[in-house]
């Protein structure tokens, strides 16, 4: 192509192609700008390496996964904060109550989303994402960022909780787990579905199974109790 | 391999000779195309296109080389990073002091604590909740200590001088945030204290950008910045540690019997086990 502009005039320029050793495009142009040209591949060499070096090492680094704002790392970071309340709750009651049957429902809450919640972070921690939502950017993930997720307790929920002793301390503990665990379910199903990494979907899925069942044996405990769900947030 | 090149079939021979051979035509025809080339001697002309094309392919790759580094550069300075483990220590006037974790004391002992507000130490078996708690009252800082000790940072002001807005400001960083606590320290030298264990930053002003700094440096910090990484800021309740009814504020001066700094434990301190 460079070749057709500088020899121009008479020769049939089809044939006088490719660089020559000798009365060619490269012994006609003047020196400078030979050092142009040269210096410009030599650093086009030298920068297509440094680039395909720095690509190959950010593949092969420690950190790699699914960008900020995925269904991955979104869900990840929301459910963390949405587990870390349930936990919370879950250690109050294991502690306070005094039905066994609420102990052990408490225990099995608050290890299994401890659990969870490590795998979670690891992951999250793996990618180099921060580990938790910034505060008001909850479920930017699935197109509507709120200041709050459903489900989640208030301070005052949780000072009225907390406040609270004997069957009363239960009641609200159910109350207070049973909307938990329906306001999430939303989210679980949605990474279940959409997550780009196998074992976040298999970790919302699981979560989802799991939720369901506690749901339903907390809305008996509940109607045992005389008592009935608090309506969704 | 080793039968191909002594016998040889012939395709294999005939294939491993061509580049040399080959090489004669390719330079006969060059050089055919530059005697015809030769046939007229010309002027010094500039390969301005290919000059251009150098030119558009350095700028390409500049490109790339930006985009990628502006997407790098986006992910903030103070977020810990394996090059970068600890992030605040480019925080100006923050203090630091290496400390040993898990020294435990009764509630009834005190420590005489080195720093004010302390952070770091011995401290209670019992540790403060620090799961986004907002005290209204100041907290024994043998607790606190304990808080510090499971990545939680605590913002300490001074009630005197730390009120409404100013004081939504802060908290606004603290409501609902794991590993976050605060509390008012009546007789803070400055209006407000950052610790996290073993790093402490005085401020005046609650819009001060180090504030947020410290934070992003610090809480959640996976790199060993603080001792218990994973652990619980959540409360056990009553009879261990309450929330809505904390151990009293005990500002120095220190008692006589108060433990020095060196302590190391008192064996079953708060059920947590003493030096362990």
């Amino acid at each position: 192509m460079t070749a057709s502009s500088v020899s121009s005039p008479p020769e049939p320029p089809v044939v006088d192609d490719g660089p020559d050793d000798e009365g060619g495009w490269w012994s006609n142009s003047p020196g400078w700008a030979k050092g142009v040209l040269a210096g410009g591949l030599v650093l086009i060499l030298l920068l297509v390496g440094g680039l395909v070096g720095a690509l190959i090492g950010q593949r092969t680094a420690p950190t790699y996964g699914p960008a900020a704002g995925s269904v991955d790392v979104g869900f990840l970071q929301d459910m963390s904060v949405h587990h870390r309340q349930a936990i919370q709750m879950a250690v109050w009651e294991r502690s306070n109550t005094t039905d066994p049957a609420l102990r052990q429902l408490a225990f099995d809450i608050e290890s299994s989303q401890t659990q969870q919640l490590g795998m979670m972070q690891g992951w999250l921690q793996l990618w180099d994402e921060p580990t938790e939502t910034a505060p008001g950017q909850y479920m930017a993930w699935m197109g509507m960022p709120m200041a709050a997720m459903p489900g989640m307790a208030t301070e005052a929920d949780l000072q009225r909780f907390r406040a609270s002793t004997g069957q009363g301390l239960d009641v609200e503990f159910l109350q207070l787990m049973l909307r938990h665990h329906e306001g999430g379910l939303h989210m679980m199903e949605m990474a279940a579905a959409d997550a780009s990494v196998s074992p976040v979907r298999a970790l919302a899925s699981s979560m989802v199974t799991t939720q369901k069942a506690e749901a339903q044996t907390m809305t008996q405990m509940l109607a045992a109790r005389g008592a009935a769900p608090l309506p969704m947030n | 391999m080793a039968s191909g090149r002594s016998t040889g079939t012939p395709q294999r021979g005939k294939g491993g000779r061509p580049p040399q051979r080959g090489k004669n035509p390719v330079a006969g025809a060059r050089k055919r195309t530059s005697s015809a080339g030769r046939g007229a001697p010309k002027a010094r002309q500039v390969p301005w296109l290919l000059i251009g094309a150098v030119v558009v392919v350095l700028a390409l790759i500049g490109g790339i080389g930006f985009f990628l580094f502006d997407r790098s550069s986006q992910i903030s300075p103070w977020r810990p990073s394996d090059s970068n483990r600890d992030p605040s220590l480019a925080i100006p006037g923050i203090v630091t002091q290496a400390y040993e974790g898990s020294h435990h004391v009764t509630p009834q002992q005190r420590v005489a604590y080195d720093r004010f507000p302390a952070f770091g130490g011995p401290h209670d078996g019992y540790w403060a909740a620090c799961n986004g708690q907002i005290y209204p009252q100041a907290v024994r800082t043998e607790n606190m200590v304990h808080s510090l000790e499971h990545g939680a940072v605590w913002i300490a002001y001074d009630p005197a001088r730390v009120t409404g807005a100013a004081r939504d400001a802060l908290a606004a960083r603290v409501q609902g945030q794991n590993q976050m606590v605060m509390s008012p320290f009546p007789g803070l030298d400055q209006p407000i204290s950052l610790q996290s264990w073993g790093h402490q930053l005085k401020v005046s002003d609650p819009t001060d950008p180090r504030i947020d700094q410290f934070i992003t440096s610090l809480k959640g910090n996976p790199y060993g910045v603080y001792p218990e990484v994973g652990a619980s800021c959540d409360a056990l309740g009553p009879g261990y540690f309450d929330p809505a009814n904390p151990p009293a504020f005990d500002p120095p001066p220190y008692p006589r019997d108060a433990l020095p700094m060196d302590y190391q434990g008192t064996s079953g301190a708060g059920g947590m086990g003493g030096a362990g």
